[in-house]
């Protein structure tokens, strides 16, 4: 038998089932106690080590549920800015120092002065890491992690060649020549020209005397000395051919395993990458750690900071015991344990694990001399979309350092305006 | 035949209830020729929430002054400065130019390619079904995935493609393809063809199963060989598919920066840059939407007038 189904009993029955769907009892939500968190960990050991923290966490917070959620690096400031405009925030985001003037003005940020000046911990951090996360006075976010620039050399090429690692730039370019081999595949430095090696061009910039943030607190560049700093940097490629040809495209992935699988004797990074390094490479024996060498005028090593900071009032309390926890000595040793990252506090600096490590003592001497990244609204729109492709095109031949200088100094222009 | 009146006559209603009960009113209202409107109106509310409203705003956004992190002189109107700014931006004209090579090329490749695949799997031949199927794979395959697995297969360290080249003897060593700027367009535009040929071959096939097979029985009898009958039959009969999926193929090139953003993020140098990757680092790097608003109103333009330029040349209109 069938049943026939008139237009008009099927809307009887649709508007019944809609009646009858309001009176079912709404389900119960889980109110405030549980957070999301935006973050940019990508690799194993970063993934391993937001786990460590987050166990910890579980253990210490058990009435607070904390969902991490990935963002990879290239696509979060479009995510982010796609969240605050759309009101749809995480409860805490990890932002990086560069990021954080950006973010400030796009009024992502919460402010967390108070919480932060009451927090029993704050004495554990030096002032100085706050820094790059305070405006007018106004404090935004509790560093997370440092990461400590510094270089990665191997140790058993340069002990073979009877070379030291480098404190200077001249020092730097030698071993980079002296260690370059195309016959075996061999390059002195891994040159990270593509995503993500903007910063580098800045530093250098920096180290040759022309820094871009002034202490008065004016932007601006010389262009004779980017002029002589972009023609040293790419002339390691250009006239040196110390540096893969790729290098006009390597970005993260390709400057790491360059230095795993032997193509190069030196990279430059920071702190983050030591595990991912040492699961191919033996320390102490097939590779070494190293400050950052000096530029003819200024010494310039990074010291950034990711900052945890609340995006949403709304889950604010949850939230903040979250960002608090990681400046717990247990939870940033249990991170550098697994990733390398150091920890920005520095009770959990100076604990054993860390300080009694030979392979940490050139970050640990970096924290002594580091200076944190030129920050300003724009800066890392201009550092990727202006400073990258210009040392790029020197790369490949179709700029000279002159005129990709005049390209830098224009876009630094045009992002102050 | 009539269909005898469309308007069936309501009984009155019985009591009170009866007059306002929702469901018996909708009912009355499903009878109407204004039930129609109301089936159609919340696909018109979608289209005007997620497609015409953003559009009007994009056209809007390019007249003013909208930068996230310059807060203070946001929703300034500045008329044409942003269109001014790119006729004297070096970026925008390379963007512009490299869009065109881009497009092109990847469209006459991937109709190339898509038409012969299309020929073959029409034979019907023992296996085509298994063949059909894998030459489908790539189109189904997320952006980000085939890019990032070309990247790899690319790579000038580890890449099997560089591996294969020099053991065949066609490269001295290996190359990093996408640091060259010779050959950074051309890879990428490779590797977009080989993800979105299979769109042309699955609309062409469709296509195909439509042309009467009379008409190849009298062209081989008329002695018409396969390249006459290919261009004598199949292209004109298929000229209404072929128009449509290059204006959808075209579109999506113009508007999809995914791709070039995983291989080259616009590199080296400028040699990858197009206009969607301009305009989405304009927006999401210097969170100057103003500005990236006027370049994407350029890019509907440009496509607005590619598609009436070729449904006219193409003369789809007068079938």
């Amino acid at each position: 038998m069938t049943t026939r189904f008139d237009r008009r009993s099927v809307l009887k029955m649709g508007g019944g089932l809609l009646a009858a769907s309001a009176l079912t009892p709404l389900p119960a939500f889980a109110q405030s106690k549980s957070i999301n968190y935006w973050h940019t960990f990508t690799s194993q050991s970063e993934a391993a080590g937001l786990e460590a923290v987050l166990n910890l966490f579980k253990a210490a917070n058990p009435d607070i549920s904390v969902t991490p959620e990935n963002i990879p690096n290239p696509e979060f400031m479009a995510k982010i800015t796609a969240a605050v405009v759309g009101d749809a925030r995480p409860s805490v985001t990890m932002v990086a120092s560069e990021r954080f003037e950006d973010l400030l003005a796009m009024g992502a940020l919460v402010d967390m002065t108070d919480r932060i000046a009451a927090w029993e911990r704050r004495g554990d951090f030096d002032d100085k890491r706050f820094a790059a996360i305070t405006s007018e006075g106004r404090t935004y976010g509790v560093p997370g992690f440092t990461f400590v620039d510094w270089g990665y050399y191997r140790k058993d090429w340069f002990d073979e060649a009877g070379l030291a690692p480098p404190t200077t730039y001249d020092e730097f370019r030698e071993a980079a020549i002296k260690l370059t081999d195309p016959s075996k595949g061999r390059y002195g430095f891994g040159l990270r020209g593509g995503p993500g090696g903007q910063n580098f061009i800045v530093n250098v910039i920096e180290a040759f005397g022309s820094p871009v943030k002034k202490e008065d607190g004016s932007i601006g560049l010389d262009r004779d000395i980017v002029v002589e700093a972009l023609d040293w940097y790419s002339g390691l490629l250009v006239k040196d051919k110390a540096v893969p040809p790729s290098a006009a495209n390597d970005g993260f992935q390709q400057m790491i395993s360059g230095f795993q699988t032997g193509q190069t004797a030196m990279i430059w990074h920071h702190t983050g990458s030591y595990q991912d390094i040492a699961s191919k490479l033996e320390p102490g024996v097939e590779f070494g750690t190293f400050a950052m060498p000096a530029g003819p005028v200024n010494r310039v090593a990074r010291l950034a900071y990711a900052y945890n900071c609340i995006t949403k009032e709304q889950d604010a309390d949850a939230a903040w015991e979250w960002i608090k926890f990681w400046g717990e000595p247990d939870a940033a040793v249990a991170f550098l344990e697994k990733t390398g990252y150091f920890p920005a506090s520095s009770v959990a600096a100076a604990d054993d694990r860390i300080a009694g490590n030979p392979m940490y003592k050139a970050a640990s001497d970096t924290l002594g001399f580091g200076i944190p990244q030129p920050s300003f609204p724009g800066a890392a729109g201009w550092a990727e979309g202006t400073v990258l492709p210009a040392l790029q095109q020197i790369l490949i031949g179709q700029a000279t350092p002159e005129q990709a200088a005049d390209q830098i100094m224009e876009g630094l222009a045009q992002a102050i305006e | 035949m009539s269909r005898g009146p469309s308007i069936t006559a309501m009984p009155p209603p019985r009591n009170m209830w009866d007059a306002i009960n929702p469901v018996r009113l909708l009912g009355e209202l499903s009878e109407t020729r204004y039930w129609m409107y109301l089936l159609l109106l919340p696909s018109a509310l979608l289209i005007t929430a997620i497609v015409l409203f953003p559009t009007v705003y994009g056209f809007q956004l390019s007249f003013t002054e909208m930068r996230l992190n310059r807060p203070a002189g946001n929703g300034a109107f500045v008329g044409l400065k942003h269109y001014a700014r790119m006729l004297s931006d070096p970026i925008f004209w390379v963007s512009l130019r490299n869009t065109a090579v881009w497009v092109t090329a990847s469209i006459v490749i991937e109709f190339g390619v898509g038409l012969i695949a299309a020929l073959a799997l029409n034979r019907n031949l023992p296996g085509t079904k298994v063949l059909a199927v894998l030459i489908l794979i790539p189109y189904f395959l997320p952006n980000v995935v085939a890019g990032n697995m070309w990247a790899l297969m690319l790579d000038a360290r580890v890449g099997v493609i560089n591996d294969l080249l020099v053991k065949l003897g066609f490269l001295a060593e290996y190359k990093a393809w996408f640091a060259d700027p010779n050959t950074a367009m051309a890879a990428a535009i490779f590797i977009e063809a080989w993800h979105s040929f299979p769109f042309f071959t699955l609309l062409i096939m469709a296509g195909l199963k439509g042309i009467p097979a009379d008409l190849y029985k009298a062209a081989d009898i008329d002695g018409a060989g396969p390249f006459a009958q290919l261009r004598l039959i199949t292209l004109p009969m298929l000229r209404t598919i072929i128009a449509a999926a290059v204006i959808l193929r075209v579109i999506g090139l113009v508007n999809s920066p995914d791709l070039l953003l995983i291989l080259t993020q616009g590199g080296p140098g400028r040699s990858t840059q197009v206009l969607s990757l301009y305009a989405f680092q304009n927006a999401y790097k210097d969170f100057n939407f103003g500005y990236a608003g006027a370049l994407s109103v350029v890019m509907f333009v440009l496509l607005m007038l590619f598609a009436w330029a070729y449904i006219r040349l193409s003369k789809v209109n007068q079938d």
